[in-house]
């Protein structure tokens, strides 16, 4: 069938005539021009005029189009047929006609709903489509044809701009390459379509009646005014509109569910499901089925509601157990002898134990459940099922437990599409299409408390402080991220950032000396991350520093932190001689609630930092193999079986082991890259670390000696931070040549390192500076310049 | 044209949607009126006044005096469902009635103007 479009097309003459008179103002006028003929012929015949029934019969001429415009004219719907213009939408119908070319389709296109939607949800604006009109086909019938088939591909009832939309990218000569640059492909395109649908069918069902079960449904029923005072009615809230997106999954708990309650045994129903994997949603889209008249359920089930019993104001109204007991009791018999309750328990271990905010009722509940004479849902998590069936196994075994597992990509997009309408009305925002994607992305890597598709939603949500002129894009979805969880998501945009990291040796180098390779291994390492080229699943890199002590190890972490972590105080340090001991495995993992400085705690509070390992072989071989997988798969599980990422972490592991080699190495003349093997040998055969663990690093970087010359500048990098300390007195500190080789002299110790050149400096300089200060031979503005009479080193 | 277009809808497609229409509208009446629960129902007690039952051991006092309770509470109910069921059949046949002679005056109604015509040329004044 053909590919263009008609205008003599019965349905193009019908969209006009919609067009033109299913408008307010004509519908108005029709009234109008009806109670005035009939209230003038009424009148007349009043007046014995019998001109009165010619009016009131041309009366009923206006009713008569009104019904029209209302009824034949109110939609247009698609023909079942293969022809392009019988399957257009209502708007493309108006808008085309024969002669429009491509460039005026695309103009046509910003005018329909559906072409606006792809445009704003995809981030493909009106410039872009008007830029690319120069490479589409020079007619509109390949577009037209695409349309089609992409109508077919993804059971469009109709071609709509959105359709259309899509299709005219399609037929641009390199559309991939285009998507690419938006970080698309064209399936995200065709569920933008599906999307499109969707809002549509949801903007249509809304429009339906409601049939709810009418005057008469509750009059069999009792009066429950406890429960209803402790209670919140979920089937209250039952609007009508059908939840096209349900998980595949979640239908089938539904079914189950009605399946456990329409039949004999215990009536009661466990959902045992992480928190945000939709248990809640499934309890209200179950409340929705039961009060919809036309669902297909039976008809004991048909019309009872559900009531989800609110704990804390239960336990706040009893004065204590005994009189929680009563209101519970007083509750039951309230929802017996009702008759059409069903009680939901909500966080259902909070009835089972004893706590702050929670009180156990088990012994009141366990016969209930296992009499089955109260239908109830009981909302709980895997933990707590658990922990609820080791102490008590009569409760486990009264409940039928149903699991809840999380959403998969797929369908929790699907969620969110049909989530993001509320979002949107509640925060008057608009979301991009790859906004979505992001918040599941980003959710499952930094979000671990709380399962899909809850996590996603709720940073969804949260990007909507992020918008950008109303507009919530995937940088809204980032900035939230990296605002929330202080982590860095984005790869670097700004010129600063880019500047920063291009240079970041020397930015290193004028806080170190020397030992390149660790430097370049370390810049590298973030400079992957920052670009996006990183393993998502592994820390941003992972390196075991071996060398003398004094030569820069430790101080490298530091300046990576200073430089590129903001600051010093990112640095989460562990003095691995502080965990000798197996049991210190515990130490590592323990609750932030109970010890805020154990490795997991700090890492939750602080994800995007620098983990620093110091003399990690005196760490026990057990915490050793505790941090295989933190190498790895930057994952660890803290004691209460949290996942904590360390995916945003540089984790630094500093060794002094084989430090007598590299010295002897190097001060036979030998490079590093010679004996870098060698030593790695020597640690494994050693036993000082086994293989498996030396193997988890991204790179092992050799520390080499300090020499006379490195420490001149290790000096000269010491008198600075002096100088920095003495900046707010505006006093400098120089040092003659003179005096510099006599501290070099004094302060060179090929074993210590740099270390007792601090030492020396402390002694000498920093005491003649502080005596000038005192004796106000230093004054603001001024230079002291140390020669070698004024330094006496002792 | 529009009035054109308009008649000709009127005697093709324009009659089974006002039949539709008027389905419609019945089945809402029959939802409002829960019909099918108020029949399902009739004989339940009304807002399970009574629902408590006395155990085999309760004193024969107490049996007579929930057995009571309950049959006054059946009473209740079968009476105010009755009404309703009375009421709401009284509506829908009416409604039915109604739907059923514009049905059927459907086609007339375009030749409501020409009587106004014709009784304008004979004269015929109240």
């Amino acid at each position: 069938m053909s590919s263009t479009f008609n205008s003599h097309n019965p349905r193009v003459k019908k969209a006009h005539q919609k067009h033109t008179l299913n408008t307010p103002i004509i519908i108005v006028l029709n009234f109008i021009i009806f109670i005035t003929l009939l209230g003038g012929g009424i009148t007349l015949l009043f007046f014995k005029y019998p001109l009165g029934w010619t009016l009131i019969g041309f009366s009923v001429i206006p009713l008569m189009m009104v019904f029209w415009i209302k009824s034949d004219l109110s939609e247009i719907p698609v023909k079942p047929s293969d022809d392009f213009t019988d399957l257009l939408s209502e708007s493309l119908l108006l808008l085309l006609n024969e002669n429009t070319t491509p460039a005026e389709l695309v103009k046509i296109l910003a005018k329909t709903p559906g072409g606006m939607f792809i445009m704003v949800r995809f981030g493909l604006t009106i410039p872009v489509f008007e830029q690319l009109t120069n490479y589409l086909p020079a007619s509109v019938e390949p577009i037209y044809n695409t349309a089609k088939a992409i109508r077919e591909k993804t059971n469009s009832t109709e071609i709509t701009g959105a359709t259309l939309t899509v299709a005219t990218i399609e037929n641009l000569p390199s559309f991939e390459q285009l998507l690419n640059q938006f970080k698309l492909n064209i399936s995200d395109l065709y569920q933008g379509i599906d999307w499109f649908n969707y809002l549509n069918g949801l903007a249509k069902d809304s429009k339906k009646p409601i049939h709810s079960g009418g005057i008469a449904r509750d009059l069999a029923f009792g009066y429950t005014p406890t429960l209803q005072h402790f209670a919140i009615n979920l089937s209250d809230r039952y609007t009508g509109a059908s939840h096209k997106v349900q998980q595949a999954e979640n239908a089938e708990i539904i079914q189950k569910m009605i399946h456990t309650f329409t039949h004999g045994g215990r009536q009661n129903v466990a959902l045992v499901g992480a928190y945000g994997s939709g248990r809640s949603t499934i309890v209200k889209n179950f409340a929705e089925t039961l009060m919809d008249a036309d669902s297909k359920i039976p008809n004991n089930l048909k019309f009872r509601q559900l009531y989800s019993l609110d704990a804390p104001s239960l336990i706040s109204a009893a004065k204590d157990q005994g009189e929680l007991e009563y209101l519970m009791i007083r509750i039951m018999n309230e929802i017996y002898s009702a008759k059409n309750i069903i009680l939901c328990l909500d966080n259902a271990h909070l009835f089972f134990e004893e706590g702050p905010g929670s009180i156990d009722i088990t012994n009141l509940l366990v016969p209930i459940l296992e009499a089955g004479n109260i239908r109830m849902i009981l909302i709980m998590d895997d933990q707590r099922f658990l922990e609820i069936s080791a102490k008590n196994p009569a409760l486990a075994n009264s409940l039928n437990k149903i699991v809840v597992n999380p959403s998969n990509q797929e369908e929790t997009i699907k969620i969110l599409m049909d989530q993001v309408p509320y979002f949107e009305h509640q925060k008057n925002v608009v979301y991009t299409y790859r906004a979505l994607t992001e918040a599941y992305r980003l959710s499952e890597q930094y979000i671990h408390d709380i399962e899909m598709p809850g996590k996603a939603k709720l940073l969804l949500e949260s990007a909507a402080a992020h918008s950008e002129n109303g507009l919530v894009t995937a940088e809204s979805v980032q900035t939230a991220v990296e605002k929330t969880y202080g982590v860095k998501v984005k790869v670097a945009d700004s010129d600063q950032d880019r500047e920063k990291l291009l240079n970041l040796e020397q930015l290193i180098h004028e806080r170190m000396i020397d030992q390149e390779e660790a430097v370049s291994a370390m810049a590298n390492a973030l400079r992957r991350a920052a670009a996006g080229v990183k393993n998502q699943s592994r820390p941003i890199g992972t390196f075991l520093f071996l060398g003398p002590t004094g030569v820069g190890k430790t101080e490298l972490a530091k300046t990576l932190s200073e430089v590129y972590f903001k600051g010093e105080s990112n640095i989460i340090r562990l003095d691995m001689n502080e965990f000798v001991s197996a049991s210190d495995v515990s130490r590592l993992i323990r609750d932030g609630a109970s010890d805020a400085l154990s490795l997991t705690a700090q890492v939750m509070k602080q994800p995007f930092s620098v983990v620093l390992l110091d003399e990690i072989e005196k760490a026990h071989p057990s915490v050793l193999t505790t941090l295989l997988q933190v190498l790895d798969e930057g994952i660890l599980r803290d004691e209460k079986n949290r996942e904590i990422s360390f995916r945003d972490c540089i984790i630094i592991a500093t060794s002094n082991a084989g430090a007598n080699t590299i010295r002897d190495k190097i001060t036979a003349g030998a490079k590093i890259n010679d004996f870098k093997d060698e030593i790695v040998d020597n640690l494994i055969t050693s036993g000082e670390f086994k293989p498996e663990f030396l193997n988890r690093f991204d790179e092992i970087c050799l520390f080499k000696p300090l020499s006379k010359e490195d420490l001149i500048q290790v000096l000269d990098l010491i008198i600075a931070s002096t100088n920095r300390t003495l900046e707010p007195q505006k006093i400098t500190v120089t040092l003659s040549p003179e005096a510099k080789q006599i501290l070099i002299e004094q302060g060179y110790d090929p074993k210590m390192g740099a270390r007792p050149m601090r030492r020396i400096v402390q002694k000498t300089v920093e005491n003649i500076v502080a005596s000038a200060i005192l004796s106000g031979s230093a004054e603001a503005g001024s230079t002291l310049t140390i020669t070698p009479s004024e330094i006496n080193i002792t | 044209m529009a009035i054109i277009e308009m008649l000709s809808w009127w005697y093709a497609h324009g009659w089974n949607v006002f039949i539709k229409k008027n389905r419609h509208t019945l089945s809402n009446i029959v939802d409002f009126f829960s019909m099918n629960s108020l029949i399902r129902t009739l004989f339940k007690p009304f807002r399970q006044i009574s629902a408590e039952t006395a155990s085999a051991d309760s004193s024969l006092d107490l049996k007579m005096h929930m057995f009571l309770d309950r049959l006054i509470s059946r009473f209740i109910g079968f009476f105010s469902r009755l009404f309703l069921l009375i009421a709401g059949t009284f509506i829908i046949i009416i409604g039915a009635i109604c739907s059923l002679a514009l049905i059927i005056l459907w086609p007339l109604v375009p030749f409501i103007p020409i009587a106004g015509i014709i009784l304008t040329v004979t004269g015929v004044v109240l």
